[in-house]
């Protein structure tokens, strides 16, 4: 007997990837959209009731009075608030990468890092979709943007996008083994929040802490983001630490996630 | 003899007996080789074997000898822990065939989602889908979230999704056992149809009338061994000597 259909033709593997990939991404914006009315609002209005409760906290109860950070405080606050929630949203989403995937992972062979990408996928183009509310508030409080920002900004988005991956895909199979794991995460990143600067700059840290917070890529990756419009925030040091370490958390991911993957497919 | 469409080489997988046990950091950072395996089991070992294109393949065995497994392999949803397997064209894989479909979306959503996730691109499910709509004959839900489905017609569009990729190879895990009588008929039709168009099939059952059907060549896995490979008839007569229940 022989074949009498065609076989369709062939995709090559990254067009595979990427087509799986964009699918997944869709599906993910598609559910999180259809199934609550605001939609698009959801992912503006978390960043910015953060941005009003850490604004009133620091400005109005504390008396900040412009010695930290950096002013407009409240635009300051949501430039670095935006990339945050990316980075959060990806990392506790993980956690569930393979687990709340379960019979769909079991049922296809796409190229297994995609559970994770799409994550840092759709939680990046959510980030993306808020940026015109940066502008907006920069707009309104007068924050003065400089050209810097056509380098700083998209360099910024590279890295956490390499730092997320790198940390999604070491979190998401390890999960499956270690359910703790999940709660542990969480803890961790609600630290993270406050170790990294977000409501502060680096620059407003005693100086011999300064060179160990720049230890902390997400130190580098936020003076990026806010260059643009606080030029002075721009220093050297964290940004490089920020390059090499978002590389290395990329390439320790891609090992644990070969080293697990076998394992992964068995217990789900 | 033509080059085989599916090549298995030495094909082994083990388990964990004891899924509750928790492994420990070490375990997992040790070394492939001098990690402590204690509950490990081997499904089955050193299987080796070739189909050509156009091949119908049975796999007959026992509960837990590995028949799904083995399927899963070849579909390449799960890793082997040694040997390989190598699957020289496109798989549409019968298996867990609801998976991927999402209870939020409407059903024209996941047939798209799920053609796309299994290669189709996106002109290419369009072509198709009135005849993968027809096939699994729910016209009227096209716009329906799938979770108002009822199950029948979940496990239906499923079904026709999959059956409609137009892989070389497909693979059926006793998902035929589901659906009413008529639409069972239809899916034995459509794989009658494939089957003579030259794909070739790889059917896991403990249905012997099925597997007399549409196979023409078994494959025996017992106690984590290949124990026959050889014409369906010779295959299912032996198993039926060894556990003697051939109705079942």
């Amino acid at each position: 007997m022989s074949t009498t259909t065609p076989p369709r033709p062939r995709r090559s593997r990254a067009e595979r990837y990427r087509s799986a990939l964009w699918l997944l991404t869709k599906r993910d914006l598609r559910v999180r959209y259809s199934t609550s009315a605001l939609g698009y609002f959801w992912s503006i209005l978390d960043p910015l009731v953060m941005a009003g409760i850490y604004w009133f906290v620091f400005v109005v109860v504390f008396k900040r009075d412009g010695t930290i950070g950096e002013d407009p405080y409240i635009v300051f606050l949501i430039a670095g608030l935006l990339p945050w929630m990316w980075f959060t949203g990806t990392i506790s989403d993980s956690t569930r990468a393979f687990l709340r995937e379960a019979k769909l992972v079991r049922s296809t062979s796409i190229p297994r890092t995609i559970w994770v990408a799409r994550l840092v996928l759709s939680k990046g183009l959510e980030f993306l979709a808020s940026i015109p509310v940066l502008i907006i508030f920069a707009v309104i409080f007068g924050a003065h943007a400089n050209w810097s920002l056509v380098w700083t900004y998209p360099l910024a988005i590279i890295l956490q996008a390499t730092l997320v991956l790198g940390i999604g895909l070491i979190v998401a199979p390890l999960v499956v083994f270690f359910r703790d794991l999940e709660r542990a995460v969480k803890l961790i990143l609600r630290f993270m929040f406050y170790a990294s600067p977000i409501v502060y700059s680096t620059l407003d840290m005693p100086k011999d802490i300064q060179s160990w917070a720049a230890l902390n890529p997400l130190s580098g990756i936020f003076s990026l983001y806010r260059s643009g419009l606080y030029p002075e925030q721009l220093v050297a040091f964290p940004v490089i630490m920020s390059v090499i370490i978002s590389v290395v958390v990329l390439g320790i991911g891609l090992l644990v996630f070969r080293r697990c993957e076998r394992a992964v497919l068995k217990e789900i | 003899m033509t080059e085989p469409i599916i090549s298995v080489t030495d094909l082994g997988i083990q388990f964990r007996r004891n899924k509750a046990r928790r492994r420990s950091f070490k375990d997992l950072f040790a070394g492939r080789k001098r990690r402590a395996r204690p509950n490990q089991f081997w499904a089955f070992r050193n299987l080796t074997f070739d189909v050509a294109p156009g091949e119908a393949i049975g796999v007959v065995g026992r509960n837990g000898q590995g028949k799904s497994t083995l399927l899963k392999l070849v579909a390449g949803v799960i890793l082997p822990d040694e040997g390989r397997v190598r699957v020289g064209a496109g798989v549409a894989p019968l298996i867990e065939i609801t998976g991927g479909f999402v209870s939020d979306l409407s059903v024209r959503d996941n047939v798209y989602l799920t053609a796309g996730l299994h290669g189709m691109s996106k002109a290419e499910v369009a072509a198709r889908f009135d005849e993968i709509i027809d096939f699994a004959e729910i016209q009227d839900f096209v716009d329906t979230p799938y979770k108002h489905l009822s199950s029948g017609m979940k496990v239906r569009i499923a079904f026709s999704v999959i059956a409609q990729l137009d892989e070389p190879v497909i693979l059926v895990d006793e998902v035929l056992a589901v659906g009413d009588k008529s639409f069972r008929e239809k899916c034995y039709r459509r794989i009658d149809e494939l089957l003579s168009a030259g794909r070739t099939l790889f059917f896991v059952s403990h249905n012997e009338r099925d597997l007399r059907r549409f196979c023409s060549r078994g494959l025996y896995l017992d106690k984590g061994k290949l124990v026959l490979d050889g014409p369906i008839g010779e295959v299912l007569d032996r198993y039926n000597e060894d556990y003697n229940n051939p109705t079942s």
